[in-house]
């Protein structure tokens, strides 16, 4: 007789509250439901209310650990809208800016990767030394998170010759780090006797149920839009696909970690050929008509779809988020596993519930209330 | 009090000031040092720190797990969405503040606070002492913190206000002062104010350590003189910021128009409504063809 089991929504094992219906026989998974809504805030109907530039400040705040990338997609299409031509040097100075943060979402999962694998020196050895790219950003920006380094038309700061010499130095103190987790990563690794072979995802199946990011990486498709469909100045830039073959949570746990070193390799070639010049373009008024626009997040491509009237204020801004999309890879996987591995599987999508909730379902006749219900 | 056995609760917010608690507990920021751990179960909790704003969801979830909290059950409110909701204020499924659920006994704000905020949070609410390192509390240049107004360069004209991401800006009229208030509990720490002022009076400082027990005092404020209608005596806009356009005008953008400075001076001191009186309209025109006359005659 199959029972069912509850994770969340306030669980130890979780950093944001969800809530997961499991159900196991003996000790394995049958079937999964996951139930959300606890991060609600109705973000798309806010959108609606606010100016072009205040938006900015809202799109920052679906997620706090990838805030960057969500105001440079929202920029992003409302430059399109606006017919703005951003300078060639704020380009390069988005490109920097978005893979410190890539490097800093990066780092952050593998030390609650750790933590789940109840590994805690090397949780405490990440996060101690994720502390840096924390300092960095804030010596950059303003703010450890929620940055607001992109605005309509370009960046707010710039990058002078002093402060691209402390990333470089950043950088090279760094890749200890990521040498660190490839080594807990190898076939002895701590990390891959816990993971290997756990929560297995099929190619055919994470296309089926539309994976992105490296949860589709992971399970050996090159997908990633920095490459396909280049943005900023990434087109110029020489980097690396990384793709692996397993499906496992390892995999994508390498695909992670062999990014953090691409990550550093797009930030150098960025500053060395970093063009002279203005850093913002002037803001203009939106044409009526709508516009879509891409970028590749750390978990995955993330999507905006903004619908103008010509006025100061949108008339309709959509998001997709990764994590929505990987939402659905995570039923697959937890699927014919044991309930220990429960939670590392939730983990490995790396998923970020505040970007997830924002659809609300009200059933007409009961009245009930049902914040997006999978199954 | 012995050992302070911390409990997370998030709903409704971005998630990085849960982050930031989390960090808290790298070595560096030496909570540990202070008797203090982050446990997973309320029951095993004497503190609980709670952020976001929270939602319908979130509500029953926030009542369970306070009243599962041991005592001296010291409630605090991390970032701004736990102290006002925020930029969220306005969504439909929010029922937050959360101290309108539950007692909350002290507010951090921030958006998010550093952990050292956090930290010099707890160390005051202990009445602990946490030795001084270098550094330790060091802001980088152009850290975005709390709003300090220049009181001689405010003219009141409210355009922060109108470019405020997250409406933490009230501008009140009051008798025969304007009053400019920043409600830093309720602000995103964006600086659009900052950027958008037209004579460089309000600064986002580098201090950050804004622990406080009543939320309702989290602001700054600055208050500028009205001026009177010279027809009708009402109080209407303030006299910093006639200053400021007259002096723009004929000083700055078009210096021909000086020896007309006192009769334009004289139009502007008229309230909106005074404005529209025949006699006053019949003057303004006067001002206007004397004005385009000078302007071809040049």
């Amino acid at each position: 007789m199959p029972e069912k089991v509850y994770v969340g929504p306030y669980r130890p094992q979780l950093v944001e509250p969800e809530r997961f219906e499991l159900l196991v026989e003996g000790n394995r998974i049958i079937d999964a439901k996951i139930e959300l809504g606890y991060m609600h805030r109705g973000i798309e109907k806010l959108f609606t209310t606010k100016t072009y530039m205040q938006n900015l400040a809202l799109a920052e705040r679906i997620c706090g650990i990838c805030s960057g990338i969500h105001t440079l997609c929202y920029a992003q299409t409302v430059e399109k809208l606006m017919n703005i031509e951003v300078p060639e040097r704020a380009k390069y100075l988005r490109c920097v800016y978005m893979e410190l943060e890539r490097l800093h979402s990066h780092y952050l999962w593998f030390g609650i990767l750790a933590h789940s694998l109840d590994e805690h020196k090397a949780f405490l050895k990440i996060m101690v030394e994720r502390e840096r790219v924390q300092d960095l950003l804030e010596y950059l920006t303003g703010n450890r998170m929620n940055y607001l380094i992109n605005t309509i038309g370009g960046v707010r700061r710039d990058i002078t010759p002093e402060k691209a010499e402390k990333i470089r130095r950043f950088l090279n103190g760094s890749k200890p780090l990521s040498d660190y987790i490839m080594e807990l990563l190898n076939d002895n690794g701590g990390f891959t006797r816990k993971t290997k072979g756990v929560g297995v995802l099929p190619r055919e199946k994470a296309l089926e149920v539309g994976a992105v990011g490296p949860t589709l990486r992971g399970s050996g498709i090159a997908s990633d839009i920095r490459k396909d469909d280049p943005y900023a100045a990434y087109g110029e830039l020489d980097f690396e696909v990384i793709v692996e073959n397993d499906g496992d949570v390892r995999a994508k746990a390498l695909v992670r970690a062999r990014e953090t070193y691409e990550s550093m390799k797009i930030i150098e070639q960025a500053l060395d050929n970093l063009p002279s010049g203005e850093i913002v373009a002037e803001r203009k008024e939106p044409k009526i008509g709508e516009e879509f626009g891409r970028t590749e997040a750390p978990r995955g491509e993330l999507v905006y779809y903004i619908r103008s009237n010509g006025t100061n204020i949108p008339e309709r801004v959509k998001v997709r988020t990764p994590s929505f999309a990987n939402n659905f890879a995570i039923l697959e996987m937890l699927r014919g596993e044991t309930l220990e591995n429960a939670r590392v599987i939730i983990e490995s999508i790396d998923p970020c519930f505040a970007c997830t909730d924002r659809v609300t379902v009200v059933d007409a006749k009961t009245g009930e209330r049902n914040c997006m219900c999978l199954k | 009090m012995g050992k302070i056995s911390v409990y997370r609760f998030l709903s409704a917010g971005c998630n990085g000031c849960d982050v930031q608690v989390l960090e808290c507990l790298v070595p560096r920021y030496r909570l540990a040092e202070l008797n203090v751990e982050v446990v997973s179960n309320p029951e095993e909790a004497n503190v609980l720190f709670l952020t976001g704003g929270v939602n319908i969801k979130g509500r029953e979830e926030l009542i369970k797990v306070y009243e599962k909290i041991n005592p001296p059950k010291i409630v605090i409110a991390v970032g701004n969405c736990a102290l006002t909701k925020e930029i969220f204020d306005k969504g439909y499924p929010m029922v937050g503040p959360p101290d309108q659920i539950v007692p909350v006994n002290f507010y951090v704000p921030g958006c998010p606070p550093r952990p050292q905020a956090i930290v010099k949070a707890v160390v005051q609410i202990l009445g602990a002492k946490l030795e001084d390192k270098e550094d330790y509390w060091a802001t980088p240049e152009g850290f975005r913190g709390k709003h300090e107004f220049d009181r001689d360069k405010c003219i009141g004209c409210g355009a922060c206000a109108q470019v405020c991401s997250s409406d933490a800006i009230d501008v009140i009229d009051e008798g025969e002062k304007r009053v400019v208030r920043i409600n830093y509990g309720h602000c995103s720490f964006c600086a659009f104010c900052q950027d958008e002022c037209p004579t460089q009076a309000i600064r986002l400082t580098r201090e950050y350590h804004l622990l406080t027990n009543n939320r309702g005092t989290a602001y700054i404020m600055n208050d500028v003189d009205l001026l009177e209608c010279a027809s009708c005596g009402a109080f209407f806009f303030p006299q910093p910021q006639i200053d400021w356009a007259l002096k723009r005008i004929i000083e700055e953008k078009v210096p021909k128009y000086l020896e007309f400075k006192d009769e334009i001076l004289d139009a502007m001191k008229l309230c909106l409504k005074c404005r529209r009186e025949i006699m006053n309209m019949k003057k303004a025109k006067k001002i206007l063809a004397e004005l385009s006359a000078k302007a071809r005659g040049s």
